[in-house]
C-alpha cells in the first residue's frame, strides 16, 4: 500500500500598510471605485501557508517546519512586515488587494519551496476576510 | 483564480421540526434541538474568480457585502428562522441553511462566482454547499 499525501499548515503574521490606487485613474476615479481603500491604511496580516508531500519514513515530517519558518520569515515577513506593500517593486503597477497580496506570496515562495510541495496560500486581511491561491 | 472568503455574522432563533413527523417523532429524532433554541451563526461566502488585471481585485466586496447583507442578513438576524419567508418548508438544519442560503445568493452575485457557502452553527458544527445541482 503507497502512502498517500499530508497536509501541514504554518501560521505566520505581519503587519503592513498599504492602499488601494491605480496610478492611471484620475483621484475622483479612484475614489469612486475603491471609496475609502484610497487613503494609506494597514493591516495585522495572518498568512496560512499550507504545503504538502509524502510523511518522511525516518522524521515523520511532510517538511521541517522550522525550515519552513526560516524560509518564509526570510521570503515573506521580513520583506513584508512593518512595511508599506504600495512601496514594494513587488506591488508596482499592482494594487495590493488581498487577492494580489495572496498571488505574490505565492510567487515568492514557489521558487523556495517548490510547486510540488507548496499547496496553499491563505492570507487573511482581517478576521472576516481570506483568500485562496493554490497557483494558475 | 484565486478564492475569496467573506465571513458574516448573524444571531437566530430555530428549532428542528420536520412537518411529516408527529411531535414524538420530531422529539425522538431531533432530541434537544426541537426545542426553541438559538445560536450566534456564521456565514462564510466564498467566490472564485481572477483579479481583474487593473483594479486587483476579483470581486467588488462592496457589492459582495450588499448582495449578502440584504438578500440573507437582513431576512435572518435576530429571527426565528422558521418564520423566514425565504426559509418556508425547510428543516433549518445547517446543512439545509447552507444550501438555502446558496440558493439565494448565486443568482444575486455575478454568474458562476459563487463557490462555496458554508454555514458555521457552533463551534463544533459547520456546514458548508457547493452547489452542482442539476
Amino acid at each position: 500500500m503507497s502512502d498517500g499525501l499530508a497536509y501541514s499548515t504554518r501560521r505566520f503574521t505581519f503587519s503592513a500598510a498599504h492602499r488601494y490606487w491605480v496610478d492611471e485613474w484620475s483621484p475622483a476615479e479612484n475614489e469612486r471605485v475603491f471609496g475609502r481603500l484610497t487613503v494609506v491604511h494597514g493591516h495585522t496580516y495572518t498568512l496560512d501557508l499550507t504545503i504538502r508531500g509524502p510523511i518522511d519514513p525516518q522524521t515523520g515530517m511532510v517538511l521541517d517546519l522550522g525550515e519552513l519558518k526560516r524560509v518564509v520569515g526570510e521570503t515573506v515577513v521580513e520583506r513584508f512586515d512593518h512595511a508599506d506593500l504600495c512601496a514594494d517593486p513587488l506591488f508596482r503597477g499592482r494594487v495590493p488587494t488581498t487577492e494580489n497580496l495572496a498571488v505574490v506570496v505565492w510567487e515568492l515562495l514557489v521558487p523556495k519551496l517548490g510547486a510540488e510541495r507548496l499547496w496553499q496560500v491563505r492570507v487573511w486581511e482581517d478576521p472576516t476576510l481570506y483568500v485562496d491561491y493554490r497557483g494558475a | 483564480m484565486v478564492e475569496l472568503t467573506r465571513v458574516y455574522h448573524f444571531s437566530a432563533a430555530h428549532r428542528l421540526t420536520s412537518a411529516a413527523l408527529s411531535p414524538e417523532q420530531n422529539a425522538t429524532l431531533y432530541g434537544d434541538c426541537h426545542r426553541p433554541h438559538g445560536h450566534n451563526y456564521y456565514l462564510e461566502v466564498t467566490v472564485a474568480g481572477r483579479p481583474d488585471p487593473t483594479t486587483g481585485m476579483a470581486v467588488d466586496l462592496v457589492r459582495l457585502d450588499g448582495a449578502v447583507s440584504g438578500a440573507v442578513l437582513t431576512q435572518v438576524d435576530h429571527r426565528a428562522l422558521e418564520e423566514v419567508p425565504a426559509l418556508s418548508g425547510i428543516v433549518t438544519t445547517g446543512e439545509s441553511l447552507a444550501r438555502a442560503f446558496w440558493r439565494i445568493l448565486a443568482p444575486a452575485l455575478p454568474a458562476g462566482a459563487l463557490k462555496r457557502v458554508t454555514v458555521v452553527e457552533t463551534a463544533k458544527n459547520r456546514f458548508h454547499y457547493e452547489g452542482g445541482e442539476a
